[in-house]
């Protein structure tokens, strides 16, 4: 193996939403464009923004924000699209994500990364793919493929309602 | 080599179409045995395929039509019936020969079998017939192999060959230059030719149009006399002709033999081959060191006036013509699809070029891009024309599958074809057909009864199902009719219960339980048969159907039948469309679904009672697409209405504002987005940025049942 | 002026590889479909050599044969056949028509110019 491939098999692209940082596999990212007028869909989901234009072809827009359970704020400056290369049921698939801001892209060794934690989670282990830890500082590292695929989008924000649930539970009692 | 292979795949495709023809002409003869238009196309394609299939290095399927064609040519010569058996053997050689077109001369152990199985089959028929009236069948071996050169396989070693050719004189009437055979001769090895003119008449009773002069020759090849002898194949009855082969080696190295052909040809003397035998009697006992020879004089000597010379006859110069043009070419498909990519691409670029000239305001940029804009239009046009093609071209494939099932199931079946040559995009084609060969073979399977209980229904002994396609707006209808079974609703939805599909208090129209049979994991028959029921169901082609766009609607009686028709959209990549405004939205309508269009008020949208507004004294259902769409903001003053087809009334669809005629290059929406049918894709703005292509059929259909329901109640 | 040669055949595979076999060897040649296609070539050009199938739709290769050396300035035009080895009684029957000699199919381009130089150069 290369060095070059080793350097961004350990690569991972770390991002906002909310307060709390995400990190993607970088493979998964194509490109980071800069928010920019979507096209709304009607009759869609929430989550679903709508289109733009991405070199000549319709390119479908997540904002990450509501599929996570967070609320909608408006978009500032820092936020950004991740143009994401899914594999969706053996087909690849390109979807942008609307993330609040795109903060760096790090090396982490691979052997350092934590299992998913399995239970008081607030987000299903499936979509989880391990845990780094940086600066004292716990990063989900997510799946894209799975928190991303269409077939797991209503799961997912079921799933992030029912944690929203467990969120507040967790607030107020702090045992669980 | 690159051009053989070029030809190799135009002999493919070629091939396929044929065999394709092949197909449909044994279905049309099955029903019709004495059509003697189908018997002579079998033939003649079996014909071809033999003839051309060793040409191009097809050698297995040259082979095996070669049988097939001389039974076909018994059939048309009356000396052979077409039978049930030798249509179900002509079927499946069908089958065989395109495995032979697909996998050529190397045959996998299973084909060979398969192969030699058929060759068999094939050769029974034949040989049953061998004690009839008919010509005796020639080479009925399989694994005979058919000589495609016997230039090249002469001995090794020369011989010495003595040619008398005396041509009758009326030889020239069939174009045969005597000369030219002569030539061929003499580049078959080293020959000394003799012409005789002692036949030449005076020239008072001299005609140009016969042939006086004969020739000898002696020629010392390494081809071997047959391949002499072909040389004069085209004469042999116009002619005598004998070839002697006078030594077994090279004469011309004997030093007689040379003076003794020298002194003939100068002196014009016939042969004697007893003067030949003494030269080579003496030879053999001192064999002389060979010499350098000269050329052989050959032709050169000929006299040549009474060889009339095929360049130099006299031919009216006809008057120039307008060049009889060609009127049709093959292309392959790869660049049809790569020149519809690149009239869409271009489309796009043209539409950025327009509103460029509009924001910069220069009228000669404006007037070119007008021109451009027409050029693309007409450029476009062309290009959809051309990957248009007619559904017909599938047809055989529902046609031998309705054969083959009905016999299998043993029904009876009739299957009518209507508006075959109604065109489709290639890809839509292409697309389509899985989709149609379920829905058929499900008119078998669960449609058509059996005989005996279609008897006791009181209906015709014999099913029907009708294929039709037809023009209708800017879509496409296709329709499977049968006059089978029929769906139960009754049926559908306890089942549907049943499996948890809908709710038990659930309750639908008519149109929304069949619907149901589109849902996955229902299936209508009780017993999953060995024909329809195999998992794949109507759900899988209802979603093949919309993802291109089509829908499916079904219309059922008990004991009537059923009609399935897919409404298709004509092309899949680029429209006609109108571009409207909703807000600070832009969608794209197709063309050819707008009627007419109004405007209104805003007000008068707002108050419209019971969704219906009055338009030129008429009542027009209509539906805001602004409300629909959910698009909040302010409705403005002023709104205009776009009255569209549906199904068998007008309705109306309310936006802000017309902005123009739009063409679009239609581009997915992708899987997240596949809830919403309703739009057909997205397509790039002049600006960059992206508009929704609306389905306005399917925009009715979802708002127009979600609204059905209040509206009854009242 | 190279010669002018008009190959007939329903097949274009086959049209398409005479053709180019023609070509390379530096004559002139036009295809037609059939017997019906190739009269009308025939009317409007020159034409030195015709090589023509047997069985085609329309007008097949033998009433073609016929009808061309009906025409005045194609009586002694050069036709040849194309054949296949089981139609080899057919010869008779073109040679009666007026051909001038066949080809059997299936032929190489070396077997197609030995024949076509028998009868044109």
């Amino acid at each position: 193996m290369s060095e070059s491939q080793t350097l961004e098999n350990n690569s991972y692209l770390t991002f906002m939403l909310g307060d709390e940082i995400f990190a993607s596999h970088v493979s998964n990212v194509i490109k980071i464009l800069e928010m920019q007028r979507i096209t709304e869909v009607p009759r869609a989901p929430s989550f679903m923004k709508g289109v733009i234009n991405l070199r000549g072809n319709v390119l479908p827009v997540i904002d990450a924000r509501i599929k996570f359970g967070l609320p909608a704020t408006l978009y500032t400056e820092r936020t950004c699209i991740l143009v994401l290369n899914l594999k969706i049921d053996d087909e690849t698939v390109e979807v942008g994500a609307i993330v609040d801001a795109v903060n760096d892209v790090i090396e982490y060794s691979q052997d350092k990364i934590q299992p998913a934690p399995r239970l008081g989670s607030k987000y299903k282990s499936d979509f989880i793919d391990g845990v780094m830890k940086l600066n004292d500082q716990f990063i989900m590292i997510l799946n894209m493929n799975t928190v991303f695929s269409t077939e797991d989008i209503i799961d997912l924000q079921e799933q992030t309602n029912a944690n929203k649930e467990v969120v507040s539970d967790d607030e107020t009692s702090k045992t669980e | 080599m690159d051009m053989m292979e070029e030809f190799k795949q135009k002999f493919i495709e070629e091939a396929e179409e044929l065999i394709t023809n092949l197909e449909e002409s044994i279905l049309i003869l099955e029903k019709n045995p004495k059509d003697q238009e189908q018997v002579q196309l079998i033939f003649r394609i079996m014909h071809t395929l033999k003839g051309n299939g060793g040409m191009f290095g097809f050698n297995k399927i040259s082979e095996f039509t070669h049988n097939l064609e001389s039974i076909y040519d018994f059939v048309r010569n009356g000396d052979m019936d077409v039978t049930t058996d030798l249509l179900n053997i002509t079927l499946k050689a069908v089958d065989h020969l395109k495995v032979l077109l697909e996998v050529g001369d190397d045959l996998d152990t299973q084909t060979q079998e398969t192969h030699y199985h058929y060759t068999s089959q094939i050769e029974q028929i034949i040989s049953r017939k061998s004690g009839g009236t008919g010509p005796a069948p020639r080479g009925t071996s399989p694994a005979r192999t058919i000589q495609t050169n016997n230039f090249h396989h002469g001995e090794s070693a020369f011989s010495t060959y003595f040619i008398s050719f005396k041509p009758n004189d009326y030889i020239f009437n069939n174009g045969t230059n005597p000369l030219y055979l002569m030539d061929e001769i003499s580049t078959m090895g080293h020959a000394v030719a003799i012409p005789h003119f002692e036949n030449v008449p005076e020239i008072t009773s001299f005609e140009p149009t016969k042939c006086y002069t004969w020739w000898e020759v002696f020629i010392s090849t390494k081809e071997n006399r047959g391949n002499l002898a072909d040389v004069f194949i085209f004469v042999e009855d116009d002619a005598i002709i004998e070839i002697t082969e006078i030594a077994d080696y090279d004469l011309f190295e004997e030093k007689a033999f040379n003076t003794y052909a020298e002194f003939l040809q100068t002196e014009n003397q016939h042969a004697d081959l007893k003067e030949i035998k003494k030269i080579i009697d003496n030879a053999t006992e001192i064999t002389d060191i060979p010499e350098i020879l000269e050329e052989s004089p050959g032709l050169e000597q000929t006299d040549k006036s009474d060889v009339p010379q095929l360049g130099d006859r006299e031919i009216k110069k006809p008057k120039p013509k307008a060049e009889s043009s060609i009127s049709s070419i093959r292309v392959s498909s790869d660049k049809v699809d790569t020149l519809m990519n690149l009239v869409s691409e271009m489309v796009t670029v043209q539409a950025r070029l327009s509103l460029f000239a509009e924001q910069n305001n220069i009228p000669e940029l404006i007037a070119i891009s007008e021109n451009v804009q027409k050029l693309a239009k007409q450029l476009r046009d062309n290009a959809f024309s051309i990957s248009l093609i007619p559904i017909g071209s599938i047809l055989t494939r529902f046609q031998r599958l309705v054969r083959d099932l009905s016999n299998e199931l043993g029904k009876k079946i009739n299957f009518e074809i209507e508006g075959e040559e109604t065109e489709l995009d290639k890809t839509i084609i292409e697309r389509i057909t899985d989709p149609l060969l379920h829905i058929i073979r499900n008119c078998l399977d669960h449609g058509i009864e059996k005989p005996e209980l279609r008897l006791e229904k009181g209906k015709p002994e014999t099913g029907s199902i009708l294929f039709k396609a037809y023009y209708s707006g800017s879509n496409v209808h296709i329709m499977v009719r049968d006059d089978g079974a029929g769906l139960d609703p009754e049926r559908i939805l306890s089942k549907a219960k049943k499996k948890g599909l809908i709710d038990e208090s659930e309750i639908l129209d008519r149109k929304q339980i069949f619907d149901l049979i589109f849902a996955p994991g229902f299936s209508t028959a009780e017993v999953v048969s060995d024909v329809s029921g195999r998992g794949v169901g109507m759900d899988v082609v209802n979603k093949k159907i919309s993802e291109i766009r089509g829908e499916v609607l079904i219309e059922s009686e008990i004991d009537k039948g059923t009609t399935m028709t897919i409404i298709l959209p004509l092309t899949l990549s680029i429209i006609d469309g109108m571009q409207v405004q909703i807000d600070d939205e832009y969608y794209i309508i197709p063309l050819g679904a707008v009627h007419k269009i109004y405007s209104i008020t805003g007000t008068t949208a707002e108050k419209a009672f019971d969704n219906v507004i009055v338009l030129e004294g008429e009542q027009l259902p209509f539906f805001n697409l602004r409300k629909e769409f959910e698009i909040g903001g302010r409705v403005p003053q002023k709104l205009e209405v776009l009255v569209v087809k549906y199904e068998h009334g007008m309705v109306g669809l309310i936006i802000d504002k017309v902005i123009g005629e739009y063409q679009t290059v239609l581009k997915p929406l992708g899987k997240h987005y596949k809830k919403q049918q309703f739009i057909s894709g997205g397509t790039i703005l002049g600006d960059g940025s992206v508009a929704l292509v609306l389905d306005t059929n399917k925009i009715i259909s979802k708002f127009s049942r979600k609204n059905t329901k209040p509206e009854d109640v009242k | 002026m190279p010669k002018t040669i008009l190959v007939v055949d329903d097949s274009y595979s086959v049209r398409e590889a005479v053709g180019y076999t023609l070509k390379n060897e530096g004559f002139l040649v036009f295809s037609a479909e059939d017997g019906q296609d190739a009269l009308k070539y025939l009317d409007s050009r020159k034409i030195d050599l015709v090589i023509t199938d047997l069985h085609m739709p329309n007008l097949n290769g033998i009433e073609l044969t016929r009808k061309v050396r009906k025409i005045d300035h194609y009586a002694r035009v050069p036709i040849i056949i194309l054949t296949t080895e089981s139609q080899f009684v057919k010869k008779q029957e073109a040679k009666e028509a007026g051909a001038t000699g066949w080809i059997v199919k299936p032929f190489v381009p070396e077997k197609l110019m030995t024949v076509i130089k028998r009868v044109i150069r």
